[in-house]
C-alpha cells in the first residue's frame, strides 16, 4: 500500500469524528504551545544575559589578575617578564598594562579642579588594543598627558561648595569649566604624609590628546595617561612605590607593594579572535595565571541556562505526555470502532504491518498537526508576551523596564526539539492501540463480535 | 488447484482448567480441480463454515495440509498469508462485508490500494469492474444506499478486481432474493466459464449447491457424499 494512500485512509478516518480528532489535536498543541513557551523563557532570559554580557565588554579582552606563587592560593602580580611571555603567545593582538599612581591626584586648570585616577601606559600597546584618540598626538615627553573622554565631565570650581552637585548628584553645569582642553596647562598635585604632616607638590602638565568617546554609552573614562619618567619624579618626592600616600600614623609602605614595586595593577590581553580565547585563556590556567575572559564568564552563563532550559523542555514535556493519553484514548477508541473495517481489510488481504502503519500514520499525523499548530500559536504568545509584559510591568510598577531584556525567545531549535518529542511521544501512545489493531480477529470482526 | 490433505480441526471452548474440546472437522482431504466449481453442502454445525475459513487462511488448522495453487498454506504465517490472498483469492460473503463508510467505488478500489497499484490505473480498472457487474452509475453510492443485491455485486466486483484464480464464497445467496439469486449464480457461472475461475462455495441452498461440477456433503465435520452434479 502506497505512503500517499495510506494518508489518504488516514484523513477519511479522521473526518469519521472530527470532534473527537479536533480535540485530540487541541490537547496537543496546548501541550506543545506550553513546552515551546515555557522553554522560550529560558532562551530569552539566556540571549539577554548575554546580550548583556558581551556589551558590556569586549569579548576578545582576557583579564590577567596575577600568577598562583608556590604557596597555593596566594597571587603575585604580573611583571615584565609575564608581559613577554603573553606577547610569545599564538593569536595575541597586544597586551596592555598599566600601572596605577597609588593616591588619587588632584588635577587643576585656574579655579577648576577634579580627582582622578592616573595611569601609566604603554600606548604602542594600547594603539594596537583599539585605544585612540579623538584629539591631539600620545605623549611623548615627561610633562605632555592625555585624559579620557569625560576629563572635562567633573573639572568643576572648587570654591562651589555645597552648590557643585544637582539633585542627581551630577556637577552642576555652571561651574564646569568649559575651556578648551587641548594645549592647556593642567596642575597634578600629589601629597604625601612626612613627619606626621601632610606636604604637597604640584607638577605642570600639558594635555596633548583626548581619548575618543567609549562605544557605551554609559562608560566614562575621566583617567589621566602620564609617563614613566613622571611616575619616576612622583615617587621621588612621595618616598613610596608608585607614589603611595602613607598613613599618617604608620608611615609604612605595604609589604606587597615594596616587593612588587615595578608589577602592573591592570594588564589586559586581546586575542586576535573570539575563537583563540578560549585557547589563550587555557594556556594560561596551565601556566598558573588567575584570567578571567566574557568567554569565561558566557560558558558558565550558558552552562546554568542550558541547565534551566533542559528542566523547562522536562516540563512542558510532561505536558505532552499528558495530551498523549488523549491521543491514546482517541486511537483506542478508532480501533474499536473500526474493528470491522480493519476485519474486512485484513479478509480481503492487508496484511496486519499494512493495519499497523495505518494506525500509527494517523497517530503521528495528529501528533504532527498538533505540534504545529502548537508552535504557531507559541510564537503568537511568545510575541505577546514580549510586547505586554514591558506594559504590565510599567502600569503595575511605573518603571520602565530594561529595552533590551527579552521574556521570550523561539530560536528555530525550539519548534525542532518540539515536534521532535511530540512526534516520538504521539509514535509511542499510538503503538499499543495500532499492535491491537493487528491483533483483530477476522472472523469476529466480519461478525460484529469484536 | 486447492488440495486438502487429512485436515482436521477442533475448537477449544471455557476458561483455563475447564477447557472443552469441540471437534468440527475429521480428516478431510479433497480436490478442487482448475476451473471447477465445487460446492460444500451440509446442515447447520457440519463444519463447512469452518473449512472456508481454514482455505481462507482466517483460521489456522490444527492437523493436515491445505495447498492453493502449489503453496501450502498451511504453513504461511498472518503477513505471509495477507500477502498471498490479495493475489490468490477472492473472497464473497453472505453478508457481503463492505465497508460502510467507503463507496461502491472506493469498496472495489480496496483491494488495487492494498496490492499498491496506482491511481490512476485503480481508476480505470475499479469503473471498468463497476460497469462488468452493471453499477457503474452507483459508483459514488455508499452500501447503505444500495440494495441487498447491489451490494453483493460490489462485494464480487472486490473480489474480482486483483483477478483472482479462485474465488471462495460464503453463502452468497443467502442474504438475497430469488431473483437476484438466478441473477448471481447466472453470473458466477459466467466468470467461471469466461475467465475459467475456480469457485469453492459453501451453501446450504440446493439451487446453488448444484451449480457447481461437483457437491461435496459434510456431516460431522467429515465428507459424507462426493457426487459429481
Amino acid at each position: 500500500m502506497k505512503l500517499r494512500d495510506q494518508f489518504r485512509f488516514v484523513r477519511q478516518n479522521m473526518k469519521k469524528n472530527r470532534t473527537r480528532v479536533f480535540m485530540t489535536i487541541l490537547a496537543t498543541a496546548m501541550g506543545c504551545a506550553f513546552l515551546i513557551v515555557l522553554a522560550s523563557v529560558g532562551f530569552g532570559l539566556q540571549k539577554s544575559v548575554v546580550k548583556e554580557i558581551t556589551e558590556r565588554r569586549v569579548i576578545t579582552q582576557i583579564d590577567v589578575h596575577g600568577k598562583e606563587t608556590k604557596e597555593q592560593g596566594m597571587f603575585r602580580p604580573l611583571n615584565d617578564k609575564d608581559i613577554q611571555i603573553f606577547e610569545e603567545l599564538k593569536d595575541v593582538k597586544s597586551v596592555t598594562r598599566r600601572k596605577m599612581l597609588q593616591q588619587e591626584g588632584t588635577y587643576s586648570i585656574g579655579k577648576y579642579q577634579e580627582g582622578t585616577p592616573t595611569f601609566v601606559t604603554n600606548f604602542p600597546a594600547e594603539i594596537k588594543a583599539g585605544f585612540e584618540l579623538s584629539e591631539g598626538t600620545f605623549p611623548k615627553s615627561k610633562y605632555e598627558v592625555a585624559v579620557g573622554y569625560n576629563f572635562l565631565t567633573n573639572l568643576a570650581d572648587k570654591d562651589a561648595g555645597e552648590d557643585l552637585y544637582d539633585e542627581k548628584g551630577q556637577v552642576k553645569a555652571e561651574y564646569l569649566y568649559k575651556g578648551k582642553l587641548r594645549g592647556k596647562e593642567i596642575k597634578l598635585t600629589i601629597r604625601q604624609f612626612k613627619a606626621g604632616k601632610q606636604i604637597e607638590k604640584t607638577i605642570p602638565l600639558k594635555v596633548v590628546g583626548i581619548s575618543t568617546k567609549p562605544t557605551k554609552e554609559w562608560a566614562q573614562d575621566s583617567s589621566v595617561f602620564i609617563s614613566d619618567e613622571m611616575l619616576t619624579e612622583i615617587e621621588r618626592f612621595t618616598g613610596t612605590p608608585k607614589g603611595y600616600m602613607l598613613d599618617a600614623n604608620t608611615n609604612k609602605v605595604p609589604d606587597d607593594l615594596e616587593v612588587n614595586k615595578n608589577a602592573y595593577d591592570d594588564v589586559k590581553i586581546y586575542a586576535k579572535n573570539m575563537e583563540s580565547v578560549q585557547r589563550i585563556s587555557d594556556q594560561l590556567k596551565e601556566k598558573n595565571y588567575a584570567t578571567y575572559s566574557v568567554v569565561n564568564e558566557l560558558k558558565e552563563v550558558n552552562m546554568v541556562f542550558m541547565i534551566a532550559k533542559a528542566g523547562l523542555i522536562f516540563i512542558g514535556t510532561i505536558a505532552i505526555l499528558i495530551a498523549s493519553i488523549g491521543i491514546y484514548n482517541t486511537m483506542t477508541m478508532a480501533v474499536t470502532e473500526r474493528a470491522p473495517d480493519i476485519g474486512i481489510m485484513k479478509a480481503i488481504g492487508a496484511s496486519p504491518k499494512t493495519i499497523k502503519r495505518i494506525f500509527l500514520l494517523e497517530s503521528s499525523y495528529i501528533g504532527l498537526i498538533g505540534a504545529l499548530i502548537g508552535t504557531v500559536v507559541s510564537y503568537g504568545i511568545s510575541y505577546t508576551v514580549n510586547f505586554a509584559i514591558p506594559l504590565i510591568i510599567k502600569q503595575a510598577f511605573g518603571q520602565e523596564t530594561d529595552l533590551n531584556l527579552i521574556f521570550s525567545d523561539i530560536p528555530p531549535i525550539l519548534p525542532i526539539i518540539c515536534i521532535v518529542i511530540c512526534y516520538s511521544v504521539t509514535i509511542i501512545s499510538g503503538l499499543r492501540p495500532a499492535q491491537r489493531a493487528t491483533k483483530v480477529d477476522v472472523l469476529k470482526a466480519m461478525r460484529r463480535e469484536v | 488447484m486447492i488440495t486438502i490433505k487429512s485436515l482436521s480441526h477442533d475448537f477449544v471452548i471455557g476458561k483455563k482448567g475447564r477447557q472443552t474440546i469441540i471437534p468440527v472437522l475429521r480428516d478431510i482431504s479433497f480436490t478442487v480441480e482448475k476451473g471447477e466449481i465445487v460446492t460444500i453442502v451440509g446442515r447447520s454445525g457440519s463444519g463447512k463454515s469452518t473449512l472456508l475459513n481454514l482455505v481462507s487462511g482466517f483460521i489456522h488448522p490444527k492437523e493436515g495440509e491445505i495447498w492453493i495453487s502449489g503453496e501450502k498454506v498451511s504453513d504461511l504465517n498472518e503477513t505471509k498469508f495477507a500477502d498471498f490472498r490479495i493475489n490468490n483469492l477472492g473472497f464473497i460473503f453472505q453478508s457481503f462485508q463492505l465497508i460502510p463508510s467507503m463507496t461502491a467505488f472506493q469498496n472495489v478500489e480496496l483491494p488495487l490500494i492494498l496490492k499498491g497499484i496506482n491511481e490512476k490505473e485503480r481508476k480505470v480498472q475499479t469503473e471498468q469492474m463497476l460497469q462488468k457487474v452493471g453499477l457503474l452509475e452507483y459508483q459514488d453510492h455508499y452500501p447503505g444506499e444500495l440494495s441487498g443485491g447491489q451490494q453483493q455485486r460490489v462485494s464480487i466486483a472486490r473480489a474480482l478486481i486483483v483477478n483472482p484464480p479462485i474465488i471462495l464464497a460464503d453463502e452468497p445467496t443467502g442474504s438475497l432474493d430469488s431473483e437476484t439469486e438466478e441473477e448471481l449464480l447466472k453470473f458466477i457461472k459466467e466468470l467461471n466459464r469466461d475467465l475459467g475461475i475456480t469457485f469453492l462455495i459453501i451453501t446450504h441452498d440446493d439451487k446453488v449447491a448444484n451449480i457447481g461440477n461437483r457437491k461435496i456433503e459434510l456431516k460431522d465435520g467429515r465428507i459424507a457424499e462426493e457426487v459429481l452434479v
